[in-house]
């Protein structure tokens, strides 16, 4: 009898248990897929101190930190723009810290941009290169006109780490496409630079 | 009671026997699967997404604490009802919520990976062991309320697009509904074969005894005579 009672006390508070996991992973989930990372502050023209080479037609530079995991999404996206559009020549930006083994920044995520058609892929050093972009996160996506102005500044995922299609990802076509002006989306990746001083000066 | 009666009390008897017997041992089989879904939970976590990062900083990925605090909390309720109370309805219709559950997990742990949403009607097929229709009702619900709550929540996060129409998370639980169907089918269709062969059991059975009734009573026949010669 003592036994049962004790069998049902612990089932009942399995069951206690069970409920609130549902209701806490659920909206632990949510919360870390539909935070955004930190916009850009991008400057509205070309920076042209970047050693980025802007194409004559439209530019496109996307920031990825090499061992974020939802920048796969990124690259999945970035992947879907370039067949979209032909013309296309991406830079994919690498961030890596100088005082970093070389070979840190070898992941799956930068191995893909790697075997993207037409994409450049550069190391930046200390990140930079997102400084001059004025990037913060992990797949932020630039791009610029003919006349090196800056036309889209956000993300091309949905949510973090999710690929499929997305705001992102056909306002930057339809930019392209010349069907609209100017675009914005939020960008989601984890934190391009480290919030120490040195770094983020 | 005749003995067309006895042989279909005892046939109701034996098929309850041989599904219970059968749903006890599906029940220690998800305590296993669901065990083996947890671990596999935590490896796939550290394999996809160790560690968040911020420049050179870097932190365990919220994905892993997901995979050991909220599948242990999947887990848990399922496994202790395998072993304390199988066999039981109630048992399998958590097992089924909770595998359920362990697929939207793995899909999310896996970074929505089209080939994890495989897990879901490969877990379906599973919960057809059980040859009862109701477990497999059970498991459409929560596939089918998990897509209607973050389709109105954060529609992103399961059809990829922010403005999905109303109905759409309907598509998705149809994809499902539409294996339920013949697996419905076949729980009926295996019912109706063990109710058949607990028939035929208790057919022998009822034989075998008149046979040993008959033989019993012939035999004192022979002994009357025996001891009248």
């Amino acid at each position: 009898m003592k036994r049962r009672s004790f069998i049902l006390a612990a089932l009942f508070a399995a069951a206690l248990i069970w409920i609130a996991t549902i209701g806490a992973a659920f909206q632990a989930i949510r919360n870390f897929e539909t935070t955004p990372g930190r916009a850009a502050i991008a400057p509205r023209a070309w920076p042209t101190s970047s050693r980025v080479q802007r194409a004559s037609g439209w530019t496109l530079v996307m920031l990825i930190h090499p061992h974020c995991s939802c920048s796969r999404a990124s690259v999945e996206e970035l992947e879907a723009v370039i067949e979209s559009v032909p013309a296309l020549r991406p830079t994919v930006l690498v961030y890596r810290p100088s005082d970093f083994p070389r070979g840190w920044e070898q992941t799956e995520v930068v191995k893909a941009a790697s075997h993207l058609q037409r994409t450049r892929v550069l190391i930046d050093d200390d990140g930079r290169e997102a400084r001059l972009f004025g990037g913060f996160t992990s797949g932020q996506t630039f791009l610029y006109d003919r006349d090196g102005k800056l036309r889209f500044s956000g993300g091309i995922t949905s949510l973090r780490g999710h690929a499929g299609i997305n705001r992102g990802r056909t306002g930057v076509i339809d930019l392209i496409r010349s069907r609209s002006a100017r675009a914005t989306h939020p960008v989601f990746g984890c934190a391009i630079t480290s919030t120490t001083a040195k770094e983020t000066k | 009671m005749n003995g067309n009666e006895r042989v279909a009390a005892r046939a109701v008897s034996l098929r309850d026997l041989q599904v219970s017997e059968r749903r006890k041992k599906v029940d220690k089989m998800f305590a296993m699967l669901l065990a083996i879904q947890y671990v596999a939970g935590i490896v796939a976590a550290f394999v996809v997404s160790p560690y968040a990062w911020a420049g050179k900083e870097r932190v365990l990925h919220i994905h892993v604490l997901i995979a050991v605090l909220a599948g242990a909390g999947i887990v848990v309720l399922p496994i202790l009802l395998a072993f304390f109370e199988p066999g039981k309805a109630v048992t399998r219709h958590v097992i089924a919520a909770s595998q359920m559950l362990m697929s939207a997990l793995l899909i999310h742990l896996t970074g929505g990976r089209i080939e994890t949403h495989f897990h879901v009607f490969g877990s379906l097929a599973f919960l057809a062991f059980y040859l009862d229709w109701k477990v497999l009702l059970t498991a459409t619900t929560v596939v089918a309320a998990d897509h209607f709550a973050r389709g109105i929540l954060w529609p992103e996060s399961v059809y990829g697009i922010a403005n999905p129409e109303w109905w759409r998370f309907l598509e998705h639980a149809g994809w499902v509904a539409f294996e339920d169907v013949f697996l419905v089918w076949m729980c009926l269709m295996s019912l109706r074969e063990i109710d058949a062969s607990s028939t035929r059991q208790a057919e022998v059975e009822e034989l075998q005894e008149q046979e040993q009734l008959k033989t019993a009573a012939l035999e004192m026949a022979l002994a009357e005579l025996q001891a009248t010669a």
